[in-house]
């Protein structure tokens, strides 16, 4: 035992003071935040306003409707054109404008219109079309309200009076499925990230024993299964560390929030604490550290053997861990099933089989256990977690053993398992 | 008193017999060299004798007590061929880290550390990195830390390769010097010149088997082909019914080989009839080389792969 903490402390010590540490640290969170809002900052900023000449045959589209719609949703501008369409088409180039609508003469307020073609010179994008198309829409119903006779006071009331859905869970007062989603897709990303950082991490760092020859030196003095767990935990605290940083990170800007309040912080505020309300914190918190911790160690010892395997090559390396990767990857792209349904057959399926439980169970938890997740279900996917890494371990345990000292060309599969089957 | 015995040890690979079936015992307190051309199984058989393989078949006995790796670990130092470092880590951290697996208390470990560190003038690399060393430093930290924890059996894998002389001579004091504090010492290689000087017993092997083993002076008086030089002016022409015969002349000093049923002194004597002034009379032993050579030939340079049945 002394001697797996030694190697513990080692690997421990020496990535945790590595600048690539500190700065993934720091920079990861950054990098995220950046991703999030740059990626919405970037494309509320890039739709173009276009102008789309409105030619107009029928007289519903009056220069003063156009003129209104203009002023209440400026995204594209409609401009109200006397010509005709043939002409205007031929000079579109050469005018100002993006594209042109024509109103048919036969257009009819009671039946509709037809579908109306946005001609342009090049291929507008689809979130464009659909901005053009709502505009037209608000003027629509404008003529049609006029026609019916509808005053300011009943439209306000059709736009106001509306029915709303949202669910509840009667055996779980306080869930939030809103908040639920948001923890869940936190929660499934980071375990995402700390299993392929780490995993990788893992496996990199047993080539790198084996292509130096300190394995030889270490295991003449150590058993080849201590030198694979101590490099396995170890990394593992690495990255429980770089999590509790983060959460003391946020726990931090929720305090330095809160005090500092002002009005327009509120919002984000009462959104905060609407989470701490909604969500049993404690056990989210908990379900979180195991699965993340157990998920790791479900893989990493895997991560492990593979490293042992391949020589210095990153290329077999690579082409060994995908299939690896893979049920990782999946998982994260179960989860958008999983969130809208989170009692279905894929959610408890997936939280249950512990290739992708880490992942699914953490998007599940969120929505309240026990009303989403029953205690069993938790019991059960905990259990079988903590199983499946017990067997893992100890099936790459024998994989490592023979890989770690064997030079030459890169086993396949088959030899693989031939390996870990063999008694002693 | 052998302090390791290995008796039948097998170990077959998918398409190699490593090693077939070699027995050897080294007595305490010996240098003792294990020689091969390459692919003979020397690293094989060292690695099962450090407990990082298995043996498919046969027995190791450590100090009279069936070998248990996993405590027995303490007693060995093991220097591989290729050296096995941290590349980044710091040098006196590694040496301390592997000192301590070894089984060292960290204050012992550190007293040690510093202790050989200033005897190799080692003492200004502690805080540098294991990459920034030339191969030949490196090969000097690697002895030192598989020298460390005072193991009884030291097991060096070409330790000389990329030394330069003067560093080739600081390990060898230091090899014999712990050989006389009653370390044993394997050595594997193939350099015949370095065994002559260092070893005492050697054993040879060659495709997977024991081929030769013995003390070096042993083996050389059994090798002997009773060759002689001699030193004279002028071999006498007419040497009949001379209890030798003459293999090569040169000036001043001649080869001879004495027939059977005579002696060294039948030769002196009869030269000494012939009144011929002998200024030296040598006995010429094969060197290891010779031997080797001698003993490996007509096997193929490299070892061929086979099937294995088994």
């Amino acid at each position: 035992m002394h001697k797996i903490w030694l190697i513990i402390k080692r690997e421990y010590l020496t990535k945790v003071r590595k600048k690539t540490f500190i700065l993934s640290t720091i920079l990861l969170p950054v990098l995220y935040l950046a991703l999030i809002f740059g990626s919405s900052y970037i494309s509320g900023k890039t739709g173009k306003q276009l102008q789309i000449a409105v030619i107009d045959s029928s007289g519903y589209f009056t220069p003063e409707k156009i003129t209104m719609a203009n002023m209440q949703d400026s995204s594209n501008i409609l401009h109200h054109v006397t010509s005709s369409p043939a002409e205007f088409g031929k000079t579109l180039e050469k005018s100002n404008y993006d594209g042109y609508v024509v109103i048919p003469a036969n257009a009819n307020w009671e039946t509709g219109l037809p579908n109306l073609a946005l001609n342009t010179n090049r291929t507008i994008g689809m979130e464009s079309s659909f901005g053009i198309q709502k505009k037209m829409n608000s003027i629509w119903t404008n003529i049609k309200n006029e026609k019916l006779g509808i005053d300011a006071n009943r439209k306000r009331i059709m736009e106001t009076s509306t029915v709303t859905v949202s669910p509840k869970n009667i055996r779980d007062k306080n869930a939030n499925s809103g908040i639920a989603t948001l923890i869940g897709i936190v929660s499934g990303i980071l375990i995402y990230i700390i299993l392929m950082i780490y995993g990788s991490q893992v496996m990199m760092g047993v080539m790198e024993e084996k292509t130096n020859r300190i394995a030889e030196v270490i295991v003449s003095s150590v058993k080849p299964f201590q030198l694979m767990l101590g490099k396995i935990v170890g990394i593992g605290l690495v990255a429980f560390t770089q999590i509790l940083i983060w959460i003391s990170f946020i726990l931090i800007i929720y305090n330095v929030t809160n005090i500092g309040s002002t009005t327009s912080m509120d919002g984000v505020i009462g959104q905060i604490q609407n989470v701490f309300t909604s969500t049993n914190i404690p056990l989210v918190l908990f379900c979180f550290t195991f699965y993340l911790m157990g998920g790791f160690f479900f893989y990493s010892s895997m991560f492990a053997a593979m490293g042992s395997a391949v020589n210095e090559d990153m290329r077999e390396a690579q082409s060994l861990s995908i299939p690896l990767m893979m049920p990782i990857i999946f998982s994260m792209t179960m989860i958008g099933a999983v969130l809208k349904d989170p009692t279905g057959p894929i959610a408890v399926w997936g939280s249950i089989i512990p290739f992708t439980s880490p992942i699914i169970m953490m998007a599940r938890i969120p929505f309240g256990v026990p009303g989403t997740v029953p205690w069993w279900q938790l019991g059960l996917s905990m259990t079988i977690l903590i199983a499946g890494f017990i067997f893992t371990t100890w099936f790459a345990g024998k994989i490592y053993r023979t890989g770690i000292l064997m030079y030459g060309k890169k086993p396949s599969w088959k030899e693989m398992i031939k390996w870990a089957m063999r008694k002693n | 008193m052998n302090i390791i015995e290995v008796h039948n040890l097998k170990k077959y690979f998918a398409t190699q017999k490593a090693v077939d079936d070699i027995s050897l015992e080294i007595p305490r307190g010996s240098i003792f060299g294990l020689l091969g051309p390459n692919g003979a199984g020397k690293t094989t058989l060292i690695r099962m004798i450090t407990g990082i393989f298995y043996p498919d078949a046969g027995e190791i006995i450590l100090k009279g007590k069936k070998f248990d790796p996993e405590n027995d670990a303490k007693y060995i130092g093991y220097m591989p061929e290729e050296r096995g470092l941290y590349k980044k880590m710091k040098i006196g951290e590694q040496a301390l880290y592997l000192a301590q697996l070894k089984g060292l208390s960290r204050s012992d470990a550190m007293y040690k550390i510093k202790d050989w560190f200033k005897r190799f003038e080692m003492e200004s690399w502690w805080n540098k990195k294991v990459e920034d060393l030339s191969k030949g430093m490196q090969q000097k930290l690697q002895f030192v830390i598989t020298v460390l924890h005072e193991p009884k059996l030291i097991i060096l894998d070409e330790p000389f390769s990329g030394l330069d002389p003067v560093n080739s001579n600081l390990i060898k004091d230091e090899i014999f010097n712990l050989a006389k504090n009653g370390a044993t010492i394997i050595f594997s290689t193939h350099r015949m010149e370095q065994v002559e000087e260092i070893c005492d017993h050697i054993a040879l092997v060659n495709k997977g088997n024991k081929i030769l083993d013995g003390t070096v002076r042993e083996i050389k008086q059994e090798f002997k082909e009773n060759l002689f030089s001699i030193g004279i002016d002028e071999m006498p022409t007419a040497l009949d019914a001379a209890p030798f015969e003459v293999v090569s002349n040169k000036a001043h000093s001649h080869i001879v080989r004495i027939k059977d049923d005579n002696k060294p002194n039948d030769v002196l004597q009869y030269l000494l009839q012939k009144n011929v002034a002998i200024h030296s009379f040598n006995e010429m032993l094969p060197s290891l080389n010779d031997i080797f050579i001698k003993l490996v030939e007509g096997t193929p340079t490299a070892r061929q792969f086979q099937k294995v049945t088994s």
